[in-house]
């Protein structure tokens, strides 16, 4: 009954998706109408105001929500976009206002992938030093040139229909509106997962194929130009624009109220944006000084910094308990069942009574996917790997085993391309990897796992599959592998899923992408002793059902046992055995080795 | 030392770590001059246990003591000046410091450092170049001299054979038997589970974060089965 | 021209102790402070109304600024070592974006936001060499630059509480477990980098431009200075500081290059960071 009533249910999950957002724009823009027309003149102007920061937030709620990186330079890009705006108009170029707001928003987002360039592989600080450095200098600079018709007083003409106060709020609400539909549109695509995901990782990034730097570099633009954006309508609104509009404190309050709101949510960034303007004003009122508005931004911010949450992620936690606790069963424990619906079904296929499980018979096997050749790493004074040898065929699942520090996660770093230092060859399909960087060789098909959580919690299970898998999924065959792996369903939030299944998420999201080799590093780690009995049956069945081969890396020796039929077995780096399982496992020096037997005395 | 009185004490000690407990309900009894040896697989939660012992981690439920005083409570900082030390996971030296530093931070006495020395001619010989320079056998023994001039009470020892050649391991492992002999307890986590059973007075092992077996080292050490039974985390595993 | 680079002398001195102040933090207190130089300001700001409202003589207005400013460190210190003593260096800087602010903001309410009546502690040419004039600011700061670099190096790796400060930087759990109290430690380094950094701006500040802000983004061309040593080596950010005053006094004089010098700084930052970076660094190390 399920199976017939899912790809209705998609059909329309999937519309719904398409089109809420457009509802909710529509009804914002109404919402934007009845107030241009109920508020009384002063107030049309602060509203403006509202929407000229909020567009500002948006884009340093993608550069320091979603994308984690500290930007304090959000208003200098307002002031390209003011810049150009002014500029355009003192040329008298074609085109009017509008056209001349998006040049501007354009403008600045090649600024900002120009400061951003040299910035590709910087981590979160650095970028806060070059950011605030440019903050200074166009600052200084800009009262020293001033904008362009701003000395000779040479005002710009609002477009026709938008020419007073009450109309141009309108033009400022479609604006806005377009923003947060972009903007909306963007995160839950392939740009947003990437942002999310290389916040949280780069390697994890990195090895689901994607690229690092063109994430950051994508998060940076769009919101360097959505900064031009909102310059742009300051001066539609002035009128002129003046250096005072663009100052690094206010750059640096707008990144804390940014933090303290959780702007990467449209929602919180339209908040934080009322706050920008009704604080002050409010201090204003009271005839208190409004320097006293940032005084309270930087303490609130420090709060926010310190505890790690924002006002949105505290409003939606609120409202997802409040829901959760209604009848309707949490998401997660939906995830629970169908576990357990699996693993019978799995152990009907291979019984576990049997005593000596073989793998299922793999298509024909001629071609060796993976060939690794004397491959040899040092850090500093101690060799991790020397001459390590390895060959995966079509279809095997080859398992590697030995010790703890043996060597075997440095192995997987090397072939996965992390650690290009190392000496030797890895070859994929025949074809030599050297000089490919970990995210190609994940795009060519040379995917791999990490022992340590590299899932990004802001994700749903589904998106993060998605942008791992890095091709169109029907929503049928996502829902399938994740129900063979035992993983929660698609809309469940990463961020409520144990570190065990997380993992088993990542391992489905790989699979899903296809590729010719999977090296799974410790998959089982974190799961219990009847997940690992699951898991252990699931992976045998896995180069069959989804045509790929893989590599096990396992501490556990009954896990590999029961999966793989050739062992290579590391042992300080070297490779100590490799063969048939019954071989390798029978050798004395492996035993020795492995378990540590009282005959090393 | 009073061996009643002077003693590593866990009372239904559970840790957690992010999703849930990773090892739950442990009782034991560390005395001075003993050894204890924490076997089990991979991923058992041993290693949260030693971190939750001596503050990395906070234990989640359950009481700790040393020589009768509840520390669970306390700072890192104070829980080493009451002699618990950990030597962690992965040769825990301080690269950029020299031999003789890495021993400074932690001598009572300036004349134990030249003692420590004395244990490892090795060392001697290279009191004065930084700690990274050295080979993984001999960080690992700047980490055991820098606990010996400490004079700890309590040893939690996490994996000392890792990444180390049999040989320098096999050098390290009377050190262990040494520090028993003058009287510190100690918790011993070792992958190479004879070696460990070997040295021990008592056992206990842990497998998907319970503790399947306790009682004498011996008994396990003669009793391979046992072992493999305790390993694997059935639910009949003995326990004394 | 040369008297415009050894005019930059002075800025050159005082980016350098705060680079030098900034590598320190890095190193021992895994932050990238960027309140160091609004610290300083704070405090010069608070000697000054100590002068001029309260009637104070200078030195000891100076004396009870920098223990302000000292303060001020020690607590921003506090604050991250209770909250996030095992965050990255990422997130325990970005607090102190938000102490930037609150500072320059707390100024204007306290002090207006109109640039300081200073009266220069240190005014005058010291000597001057064939009609090339140094001034005793040029000189001071030099000297102090050099004198900070050199007895912080001396601390690190002479005394037993530098040995402890290097333990405590390189393996932060570590060190706690062989117990070194990191709290106190780091707490005492955040005071000493604010009371260092508040010296010597209130010594400098006068010869520069004395509004909050412009104090306060003194830290751009300190990080700039730090860089050069990598947020490590301390000898190096002294360098870098001094070359980059000389460099900007020296664009001073020529006007075509009036609005450019500004930029200075900042193409600085950039370059050192494409050339420190230019091979590839991943964010974890496994």
């Amino acid at each position: 009954m399920r199976l017939v009533d899912r790809p209705w249910t998609a059909h329309q999950v999937r519309l719904t998706r398409l089109a809420r957002p457009f509802m909710v724009a529509a009804v914002a823009i109404a919402a934007g109408l009845g107030l241009s027309a109920a508020l009384p003149g002063y107030y049309v102007y602060l509203a403006i105001s509202v929407i000229v920061a909020a567009v500002a937030l948006l884009g340093l709620g993608i550069v320091s929500g979603s994308a984690g990186m500290i930007a304090l330079c959000q208003l200098t890009f307002a002031a390209v976009g003011a810049w150009v705006v002014t500029g355009l108009n003192v040329a008298g170029a074609p085109g009017g206002f509008v056209l001349w707001l998006a040049a501007g928003g354009l403008v600045a987002g090649v600024v900002g992938l120009l400061v951003g360039l040299p910035a590709l592989r910087l981590r979160g600080v650095n970028l806060a030093v070059v950011t605030l450095g440019l903050a200074a200098a166009v600052d200084v600079a800009l009262v020293q040139v001033q904008f362009p018709g701003t000395t000779e007083g040479r005002f710009v003409d609002r477009p026709g229909p938008f020419g007073d106060d009450r109309s141009y709020f309108i033009l400022c609400v479609l604006v806005l509106a377009a923003c947060c539909l972009a903007v909306h549109f963007v995160q839950q695509g392939r740009w947003g997962s990437g942002w999310k995901s290389v916040a949280f990782s780069e390697r994890g990034t990195a090895a689901a194929g994607g690229s690092v730097s063109s994430s950051k570099l994508t998060a940076f633009a769009t919101s360097a130009t959505l900064g031009g954006i909102s310059g742009g309508l300051v001066v539609g609104q002035v009128g002129l624009a003046l250096p005072a509009s663009f100052t690094p404190i206010q750059s640096l309050a707008l990144y804390v109220l940014a933090i303290m709101a959780g702007a990467y949510l449209i929602d919180m960034a339209i908040f934080g944006a009322v706050l920008w303007v009704a604080v002050p004003e409010l201090l204003k009122r009271w005839g208190v000084p409004q320097d006293w508005g940032f005084v309270v931004f930087g303490v609130l911010g420090v709060q926010a910094l310190t505890s790690g949450t924002n006002l949105g992620m505290i409003i939606r936690t609120a409202l997802w308990r409040r829901s959760a606790s209604k009848p309707v069963a949490p998401t997660v424990s939906d995830a629970a069942p169908s576990v357990s619906d699996a693993a019978p079904s799995v152990s009907d296929a291979a019984p576990t009574s049997d005593p000596a499980p073989h793998p299922s018979p793999a298509p024909a096997r001629g071609s060796m996917v993976l060939e690794v050749d004397d491959l040899s790493m040092s850090f500093g004074h101690v060799q991790a790997l020397r001459g390590v040898q390895l060959a995966v065929p079509e279809g095997a699942v080859v398992g590697l085993i030995g010790p703890n520090g043996a060597g075997k996660s440095t192995l997987v770093d090397v072939i996965s391309g992390f650690l290009p230092r190392a000496t030797g060859t890895v070859r994929l399909d025949g074809v030599s990897m050297a000089g490919r960087s970990p995210t190609r060789r994940a795009r060519l098909g040379l995917r791999r796992t990490f022992q340590q959580d590299r899932v990004p919690p802001g994700l749903t299970v589904g998106a993060y599959v998605r942008y791992v898998a890095r091709r169109r999924l029907a929503a049928e065959d996502i829902a399938e592998v994740l129900d063979f792996f035992g993983c929660p369903p698609e809309r469940t939030r990463l961020a409520d899923v144990d570190a065990g299944r997380r993992r088993l998420v990542e391992v489905a999201g790989h699979v899903l992408a296809q590729p010719r080799i999977l090296l799974l590093d410790e998959p089982a780690a974190g799961l219990s002793h009847d997940e690992h009995l699951a898991l252990a049956q699931r992976l045998r069945q896995a180069p069959a059902r989804f045509g790929l081969s893989m590599l096990l890396i396992e501490h556990d020796l009954d896990l590999v046992r029961s999966v793989c039929d050739t062992i290579t077995v590391l042992d300080f780096g070297e490779v100590l055995a490799s063969g048939p399982q019954a071989d390798v496992l029978a050798d004395p020096a492996v035993l020795k080795a492995y378990m540590g037997e009282t005959e090393m005395l | 030392m009073n061996g009643a009185v002077n003693t590593l004490e866990l009372t239904g000690v559970t840790v957690a770590r992010g999703a849930g407990p990773v090892i739950r309900d442990v009782s034991l009894t560390v005395p001075a001059g003993t050894v204890t040896a924490l076997v089990g697989p991979n991923g058992a939660g041993k290693t949260s246990l030693l971190e939750a012992l001596s503050g990395v981690i906070p234990v989640t439920s359950g009481s700790v003591t040393v020589g009768g005083t509840p520390i669970t409570k306390l700072s890192r900082v104070a829980r080493a000046r009451l002699g618990l030390v950990h030597i962690e996971q992965g040769r825990a030296i301080f690269p950029g410091l020299t031999v003789v530093e890495n021993l400074r931070l932690t001598a009572r006495e300036p004349a134990d450092i030249e003692g420590a020395l004395e244990m490892f001619p090795e060392l001697d010989k290279r009191r004065d170049s930084p700690a990274e320079l050295l080979s993984g056998g001999e960080q690992q023994m700047v980490v055991l001299a820098r606990a010996f001039v400490s004079r700890p009470a309590f040893l939690l020892i996490d994996e000392m054979s890792l990444g180390l050649a049999p040989v320098v391991f096999m050098r390290l492992l009377p050190m262990v038997r040494r520090f028993a002999e003058q009287g510190v307890g100690i918790l011993l986590v070792e992958q190479f589970t004879h070696l460990a059973l070997g040295l021990a007075r008592e056992a206990l092992v842990v497998s998907s974060g319970r503790v399947t077996y306790q009682g004498q080292a011996k008994e396990l050490l003669n009793a391979p089965e046992l072992l493999h039974a305790a390993y694997l985390g059935g639910a009949d595993a003995p326990r004394q | 021209m040369l008297q415009g680079a050894l005019a930059g002398l002075a800025a050159g001195g005082l980016y350098a102790v705060l680079g030098v102040c900034l590598t320190l933090m890095s190193r021992l207190v895994r932050v990238v402070n960027f309140a160091q130089a609004a610290t300083g300001m704070f405090g010069t700001y608070v000697a000054v109304w100590l002068v001029s409202d309260a009637g104070l003589p200078i030195w000891p207005a100076v004396a009870v600024g920098v223990v302000i400013g000292g303060s001020i460190s020690a607590l921003i210190g506090i604050i991250i070592g209770t909250w996030l003593p095992e965050a990255d260096t990422g997130s325990r800087s970005a607090v102190t974006v938000a102490v930037l602010l609150f500072l320059i903001s707390l100024s204007f309410i306290l002090f207006g936001n109109r640039p300081q009546p200073f009266r220069p502690v240190l005014s005058g040419p010291a000597f001057q060499v064939s009609g090339v004039v140094i001034s005793q600011v040029a000189i001071f700061t030099v000297v102090v630059a050099v004198l900070v670099a050199l007895s912080a190096h001396v601390v690190l790796t002479k005394t037993s509480v530098g040995i402890r400060l290097r333990a405590l930087s390189e393996r932060p759990t570590t060190a706690e477990l062989v117990g070194i109290p990191a709290r106190t430690l780091s707490v005492a380094v955040w005071a000493t980098t604010g009371a260092v950094g508040t010296l010597v701006v209130a010594i400098v500040a006068p010869t520069q431009s004395n509004d909050a802000t412009a104090l306060s983004m003194l830290v751009v061309p300190a990080a700039a200075a730090a860089l050069l040593g990598g947020f490590r080596r301390l000898d190096l950010a002294v360098v870098g500081g001094l070359v980059l005053g000389v460099l900007q006094g020296a664009a001073a004089q020529l006007s075509q290059l009036s609005v450019a010098r500004h930029f200075l700084p900042f193409l600085f930052i950039v370059g050192l960071l494409v050339w420190s970076q230019r091979k590839e660094v991943w964010d974890a190390a496994r």
